[in-house]
């Protein structure tokens, strides 16, 4: 009885073994495609939570593709609604499975790079070389989907955060104008603090590299930049210090955010989908200013919607003024899945996906911007209360670093640097030593993939 | 099936036979199975054949992706598969972040192994002299916290530890500064702030959802101890504690080896509640499982240092499992 127990033991601790690695299939390489066949049907893949005018704006689309290319007037257009929080999990199991993928997928623009890098996305350079809506694209856009020379994706709309706040607060504080330095931006939190107890000024999560980036960028710094093919990680140069130790103080030494927001993304804790954190504070009045892009308006209105006619945004403010900082310009893009079929039809989906008008209008109804440089000097953005200070931000923004085959690794993945040290910098850490160490680790990651 | 294995079963079975051509040959196979006493590893072979199909070959797969660089691009044929020699292993022995998550892990496990330990020998010898009514009330409602899914447990205790109006953080910041600290408690977040303060709430909900089963274990165990030995020793004068250690738990010893076993081990795998509070985005909140998960399936994934991992983690358990069964048999257990 004993012995067996033992045995059972040691079975136990192989069964462990084996459990942990348990889901690694072995999966055969994929057949070559016949693209030019119809298909039965297509399958896309959005990122987030399927919203009714999207749905709406999809069957649009595909009643205009059916009409422009009528050999697929019988093919059937699925969309799969992906959680932003999970889609890299997706991604991996329709590639070790080798099926149950899409067609065409929605593909967050820091994401591309990565995703084409592991060889989940077909090369499409020749067919956006011939596409007509091709030269319109924001150039920096779609230089972000190239990979060695090769086009992996189209940029379908963006978004750049801003600082939301309510204008009924900002008049009652005293404060005229938006704040346009880090020094009024400081001033403004604690007006707002005054003039309203117990709420914070301004939210500063940890878990947000696409703020701090801007804090970084604000102040004249880079996270890293390119020299001879190889990248060199620059947080630790003087301007990059200040920027990420403005952003540390705003809870260490000033006190105008919250505790609770270490450790936790803008939308709470992570690898939640939101509302939460940062965002319901501010939804619920209990956090005066709020980092995020227009496209939290949904969420924020899910908590509630009592000040939505007081929203109003500004771009994050610079150290010194007066142009904003550089926001991270973020976004998706449509890219045709490695292991489609029907990689003809994926493409003339996405053309029309991404026509001028079609992008636009679908830009518009969801707060983003559209991709195109015709359409982002429209004065409709500039005369909304929300949209203003977030159009004014799109006029200046950066993507690189965020947008290398190894940002994926270094930041939202296995390493998670500049969350990390932002975590331990807001949690009182050495502030020298702790970026120091994050710039190095960040320079590994960004040139090999991993840390040794 | 039970007709073939009829004859195996012993000498006094009948040995009549069926007609047909079969019967000469089950017969000789019978003698051939009995004169060399296979008839237990036959018996073994289907669950062998199990294990081998569920268990072997995928750990056979494991080792060898350990030494290959395998991830996807080389499924779906970006880049080839390649040997990489000890590469994974020494990649992992030289990341830091590896010896603090096993440090979590072990620390986790040796305050929280003796703690469930000892709160389910306290409910356990409780319940043994309560009544019965009251004994079936607090078992009941002891067994309901261990049957609670580990998921569902883990949300609960996030939401009483949540800054954003979780009783814990409302009843320690109405507490006065004396006795909790100058800590702003309305604002502190348990599950992200640090490993500590995570692994603290971690360890009060494993201790919730472990301690029944030892309860009930150690309450089966005392009911197996004859009445006569505790009256004797309190007769002969002997306090409670000392009953306790000199009568019960030497006679309790073996449940408690096989109790301290499974603890260590069920304590030393936490991922469920690690990965719901502490999150995956908190490295310095990683204990051994959400590393191995980390480093296997966070994208990009690398089934190559998982599989490294895998190993690394089931020599951890070999050796710990080892130290148990040498500890059983210097006690004389296994006599």
């Amino acid at each position: 009885m004993t012995i067996t127990r033992s045995a059972a033991a040691v079975g136990l601790a192989a069964a462990l073994a084996g459990a942990a690695v348990a889901g690694c299939g072995s999966s055969g390489t994929s057949s070559p495609s016949s693209s030019g066949s119809i298909p039965a049907k297509l399958v896309v893949w959005r990122m987030g939570a399927s919203v009714a005018s999207q749905v709406t704006w999809m069957n649009g689309v595909v009643k205009q593709w059916k009409k422009d290319y009528p050999q697929y007037k019988n093919t059937k257009v699925v969309v799969d609604w992906i959680p932003w929080t999970s889609n890299t999990t997706d991604w991996t199991n329709a590639l070790t499975s080798g099926k149950g993928g899409p067609d065409i997928t929605e593909i967050g623009n820091t994401e591309t790079p990565g995703l084409a890098a592991q060889g989940a996305l077909a090369n499409i350079t020749s067919s956006v070389q011939s596409w007509a809506n091709g030269s319109q694209i924001i150039p920096g856009n779609l230089a972000n989907d190239t990979v060695k020379g090769d086009v992996y994706a189209v940029p379908w709309f963006g978004g750049v955060r801003g600082v939301w706040y309510n204008k009924d607060q900002f008049a009652k504080a005293g404060i005229t104008s938006p704040p346009t330095t880090w020094a009024e931006l400081l001033t403004d939190a604690k007006l707002l603090m005054k003039a309203y107890p117990g709420t914070y000024g301004i939210g500063a999560p940890t878990d947000d590299t696409d703020a701090i980036v801007s804090f970084i960028w604000g102040a004249g710094g880079q996270v890293a930049v390119q020299k001879n093919g190889k990248w060199v990680a620059e947080l630790t140069s003087p301007a990059s210090e200040k920027g990420i130790e403005f952003y540390a103080d705003l809870l260490r030494t000033e006190h105008v955010s919250s505790t609770k927001y270490i450790g936790e993304t803008e939308i709470g804790a992570p690898g939640t989908a939101g509302p939460g954190g940062a965002e319901e504070d501010f939804a619920l009045g209990k956090l005066d200013m709020y980092i995020d892009g227009p496209w939290a308006e949904a969420q924020i209105e899910q908590v509630s919607k009592t000040n939505e006619s007081q929203w109003s945004s500004f771009p994050i403010p610079s150290q010194n003024g007066p142009n904003p900082a550089p926001a991270f310009s973020g976004g998706s893009d449509l890219g045709v899945w490695v292991n489609s079929k029907y990689k003809a039809a994926d493409w003339s989906l996405i053309t029309v996906m991404d026509s001028v008008s079609n992008a636009t209008t679908f830009a518009n109804s969801q707060g983003f911007f559209p991709e195109f440089t015709s359409q982002l000097t429209s004065p409709a953005y500039s005369s909304s209360q929300l949209m203003a200070g977030f159009a004014k931000a799109a006029g200046y923004t950066q993507i690189a670093p965020l947008n290398t085959a190894n940002w994926a690794t270094a930041d939202t993945g296995k390493y998670n640097i500049i969350p990390t040290m932002m975590k331990e910098l807001e949690s009182g850490a050495n502030v020298q030593s702790t970026i120091s160490q994050a710039n190095a680790e960040l320079q590994t990651v960004l040139n090999t993939g991993s840390e040794s | 099936m039970a007709d073939a294995i009829q004859p195996l079963a012993g000498p006094r079975q009948s040995q009549q036979g069926g007609p047909g051509g079969w019967t000469p040959m089950r017969t000789r196979l019978g003698a051939f199975v009995r004169r060399h006493k296979l008839a237990p590893y036959l018996l073994l072979l289907p669950a062998l054949a199990g294990i081998a199909l569920v268990l072997l070959w995928p750990l056979i797969q494991v080792a060898i992706y350990s030494f290959q660089n395998y991830g996807l691009p080389q499924i779906t044929g970006a880049l080839p598969t390649q040997w990489v020699g000890f590469a994974n292993f020494s990649t992992t022995l030289h990341d830091p972040l590896f010896w603090l998550s096993l440090r979590i892990s072990v620390l986790f496990a040796v305050v929280v192994v003796p703690l469930t330990l000892i709160v389910g020998t306290v409910v356990g010898l409780m319940l043994n002299r309560l009544g019965r009514k009251m004994s079936i009330f607090v078992s009941t409602a002891a067994l309901l916290a261990w049957a609670t899914p580990p998921v569902s447990a883990s949300v609960l205790f996030y939401w009483i530890f949540s800054p954003d109006g979780g009783l814990v953080d409302w009843a320690l910041s109405r507490m006065p500064h004396w006795l909790v600290g100058s800590t702003d408690w309305a604002q502190y977040n348990w599950a992200t702030t640090g490993a500590l303060p995570a692994y603290t709430l971690i360890a009060l909900l494993v201790i919730w959802q472990s301690f029944p089963f030892i309860a009930v274990t150690v309450l089966a165990g005392l009911k197996t101890i004859p009445a006569e030995l505790n009256e004797a020793a309190r007769v002969d004068g002997a306090s409670p504690w000392r009953i306790y250690w000199r009568v019960t738990f030497p006679l309790l010893k073996p449940i408690y080896l096989v109790l301290l076993l499974l603890s260590v081990i069920w304590d030393f795998n936490i991922f469920t509640q690690s990965d719901i509070i502490a999150s995956l985005s908190n490295l310095n909140e990683y204990n051994l499982s959400l590393y191995i998960y980390d480093k296997a399936f966070t994208f990009p994934p690398s089934y190559s240092l998982g599989g490294a991992l895998a190993l690394i983690f089931a020599v951890i358990l070999l050796v710990i499992t080892f130290g148990y069964v040498r500890a059983w048999i210097r006690q004389g257990a296994l006599q």
